[in-house]
């Protein structure tokens, strides 16, 4: 019925090769998921501060990330912002239009989370002398935190899978690149992309399950 | 900074990408739900143990990048000589992507409607399918409808990756003007903006259903 | 029970009547009067669009002479690099002329004709870089078309330097978008390519400082590995083409000046 023959072998050659970009992709969704959170808390506070010019900002940050697909900030954060002379690497880059990403989506969770928190429980801390950023560190975001914290896992896998993205940037470390890089040399793309799924299902699996075995350990009441 | 090479009939091919944007997911998200009603029924009906094999599969499509999907999806149609054009390949694989999400949807808001109000209708000597026709549906999609908007948006701004099996998309169309013109920023602010007018709209629609539809407040 | 012999064997001369069995591409492209070439359309100018949106440049007018040879019609199908062998082994075209260089790794998935046509590779480097030669690409940030013979050539070569970095785009427009942002400070292509980007005047601040030292990069015709009689035919057709000046003819017209000589000396083929 078809005459294609798979060479599997070739694919499987490759594979210490496609382990290593899978490290490299690994460290990309952390490291843009720890600056996305880091923002993220930030755009919350701004958007709580009741300034209208730090509240407006994140509020258009959020928008933006949250309607623009993810392949159009990453283009935008390599191509866009070197027509200002700021030159990114295609990692930089690609780490910059994630966290970029990751920060909307994970502020506008926060901001769901935050309305699941009495506020009579703000208004307590403070008149126990709290200051309002005291009663933000030690009632209000512990419990943020933890109800965003299924959310965010999702976002965490989202990160995962973006990173492919980084192909169109230039960037042939990550898994998705070196699998391109392997299949425009040899034209065998089944084989190739095929393991890169299995590789990627795996990533995600892991993730997953040691989000939760984090969250059993950390949220117990 | 406006003063550009950018003429109205380049507008107007920005435009038609923007249309072919939306044709690949108004297709692919109809396809989609219509596929993931069937999968979430069929989930919530046999349980998670004879359900299994399905889950697994859908969970595939979760758990892989678009990106590679596509490929992939490209590269088994012509190794099974189906001789698909770009647009077809892209379809279907935004269609089981589209379905993979809409299955858990569609199962939460049937999980989200009380046992007892079917129960009730049951004893009322409804049928099963009188039961899932006028309880489940009416109540289930008020609880899905924000998510379901939530992932029509996903989808319209996911299908940006079809560009790279050669569709000009709005994407793949304000590159090919940055290539002619050479003016990058311009011309991928202006692409953003379509992205944006079309998303945020809904997005707020979305907010207000979810805000006025929920059962709680 | 006869009744059913009798079917199957009516059956059986059915189809040895209706389907000969050894119709092959050759045959197949002959019988249904067009040829569907697989040729990429941003790569000037061995193919593009004009104003009209027509695709134009040496590969389609190459698709037609092919088309006209057979005594079919053309039907040139756009693809972009990555889609050329996804389109041929799905029977969305029959042929690629689509710049393909005839690596020995590809050749175990596709079958190669002999060589069309020959590229040069030339050194285009951003004017604020200073470079002024391939050896100055040293430690500078270079990049060049994903999976190209340039690409892979080059990337070999900064490992060798073991200094600098690498970037490989999907698509040569972008090449030259990030060369002329500065994002890379020098690019390795095809002296067709570069030519016409320079000169296109569309890219500022870049220009071609020289050659690079690579193998000249042959690139072939290429359908399905086992059509045989397709692969002698496209054979034959390219001998003929320069036979016939033909092939010099386009060359004046697409790139101007010496065609590139397509034979290897010392050895067959």
């Amino acid at each position: 019925m078809f005459s294609y023959t798979f060479h599997w072998n070739q694919a499987f050659k490759a594979l210490p090769q496609m382990l290593d970009g899978a490290l490299v992709t690994l460290q990309i969704a952390i490291l843009s998921m720890v600056i996305g959170m880091a923002c993220a808390i930030a755009l919350t506070l701004f958007r709580l501060s009741g300034n209208r010019v730090l509240g407006g900002f994140a509020t258009a940050w959020v928008e933006v990330a949250r309607n623009t697909p993810a392949l159009f900030q990453i283009y935008m954060a390599h191509f866009g912002l070197g027509n200002f002379g700021i030159h990114l690497s295609p990692y930089t880059a690609l780490l910059v239009g994630i966290a970029f990403n990751n920060a909307g989506y994970l502020a506008e969770n926060f901001r769901g989370a935050l309305k699941a928190i009495p506020e009579t429980q703000t208004r307590s801390a403070r008149s126990l002398g709290m200051t309002p950023m005291q009663a933000f560190r030690y009632i209000v975001m512990p419990q943020m935190l933890r109800i965003a914290f299924l959310p965010a896992t999702n976002q965490m896998v989202w990160a995962i899978l973006m990173t492919s993205l980084g192909v169109t940037v230039g960037m042939n470390t990550d898994l998705a690149g070196v699998t391109q890089e392997l299949n425009a040399r040899s034209f065998r793309t089944f084989e190739f992309f095929a393991l890169a799924a299995v590789i990627y299902y795996v990533i995600a699996k892991i993730v997953t399950m040691a989000a939760r075995l984090f969250a059993a350990r950390m949220f117990r009441y | 900074m406006f003063n550009t090479a950018l003429t109205w009939s380049d507008l107007v091919f920005l435009a038609q990408g923007a249309g072919m944007t939306l044709t690949v997911t108004a297709v692919s998200v109809a396809a989609g739900t219509v596929l993931g009603i069937i999968f979430g029924v069929l989930r919530f009906q046999l349980g998670p143990y004879w359900s299994a094999p399905l889950t697994f599969i859908l969970d595939l499509f979760r758990s892989v990048p678009l990106l590679i999907q596509l490929v992939l999806g490209n590269a088994a149609q012509s190794i099974f000589k189906l001789g698909w054009a770009p647009f077809t390949t892209s379809c279907v694989v935004l269609s089981l992507y589209t379905a993979a999400y809409c299955t858990e949807i569609v199962r939460g808001g049937i999980g989200a409607v009380p046992v007892t109000t079917r129960r009730a209708a049951r004893s009322l000597g409804m049928t099963w399918w009188q039961d899932m026709r006028y309880i489940v549906f009416p109540l289930a999609t008020r609880v899905s409808l924000p998510s379901w908007i939530g992932l029509t948006l996903g989808v319209m701004k996911d299908s940006a990756l079809v560009l790279w099996l050669g569709l000009i998309e709005l994407l793949r169309a304000s590159q090919i003007l940055v290539t002619r013109l050479q003016e990058p920023l311009f011309i991928l602010l202006i692409c953003g903006a379509f992205y944006f007018i079309i998303s945020f709209p809904v997005a707020r629609l979305g907010g207000y259903l979810e805000k006025r539809w929920s059962p709680n407040d | 029970m006869m009744q059913s012999k009798a079917f199957v064997l009516g059956l059986a001369a059915a189809a040895a009547f209706t389907a000969p069995a050894f119709a092959d591409k050759l045959d197949d492209v002959i019988a249904s009067g067009t040829l569907r070439c697989a040729v990429v359309l941003d790569f000037p100018p061995m193919g593009s669009r004009d104003e009209n949106n027509n695709p134009i440049g040496f590969d389609v007018d190459y698709c037609n002479d092919l088309a006209k040879a057979l005594g079919v019609t053309a039907e040139i199908v756009e693809t972009p690099f990555p889609e050329r062998i996804p389109a041929l082994m799905s029977g969305r075209v029959d042929v690629g002329v689509a710049s393909t260089s005839d690596t020995l790794e590809r050749a175990k998935t596709v079958g190669m004709s002999i060589p069309y046509f020959a590229f040069n590779m030339a050194v285009t480097a951003n004017d604020k870089s200073g470079i002024k030669s391939f050896e100055d690409m040293k430690g500078k940030t270079v990049g060049a078309t994903a999976g190209t013979f340039e690409a892979i050539a080059l990337e070999k070569q900064v490992k060798e330097w073991g200094t600098g970095e690498f970037r490989p785009y999907q698509t040569q427009a972008d090449v030259f978008l990030a060369l002329s942002q500065g994002q890379l400070d020098a690019t390795v292509s095809t002296n067709t390519v570069a030519q016409s980007n320079v000169k296109g005047g569309k890219f500022a601040g870049i220009s071609v400082v020289g050659n690079a030292p690579f193998d000249i990069d042959y690139v072939a015709l290429f359908t399905n590995r086992e059509e045989y009689g397709f692969i002698n035919y496209l054979n034959l057709f390219v001998n003929q083409q320069v036979r016939t000046g033909r092939y010099k003819e386009l060359y004046e017209k697409w790139v101007g000046g010496e065609a590139p000589d397509l034979t290897v000396g010392g050895v067959y083929r």
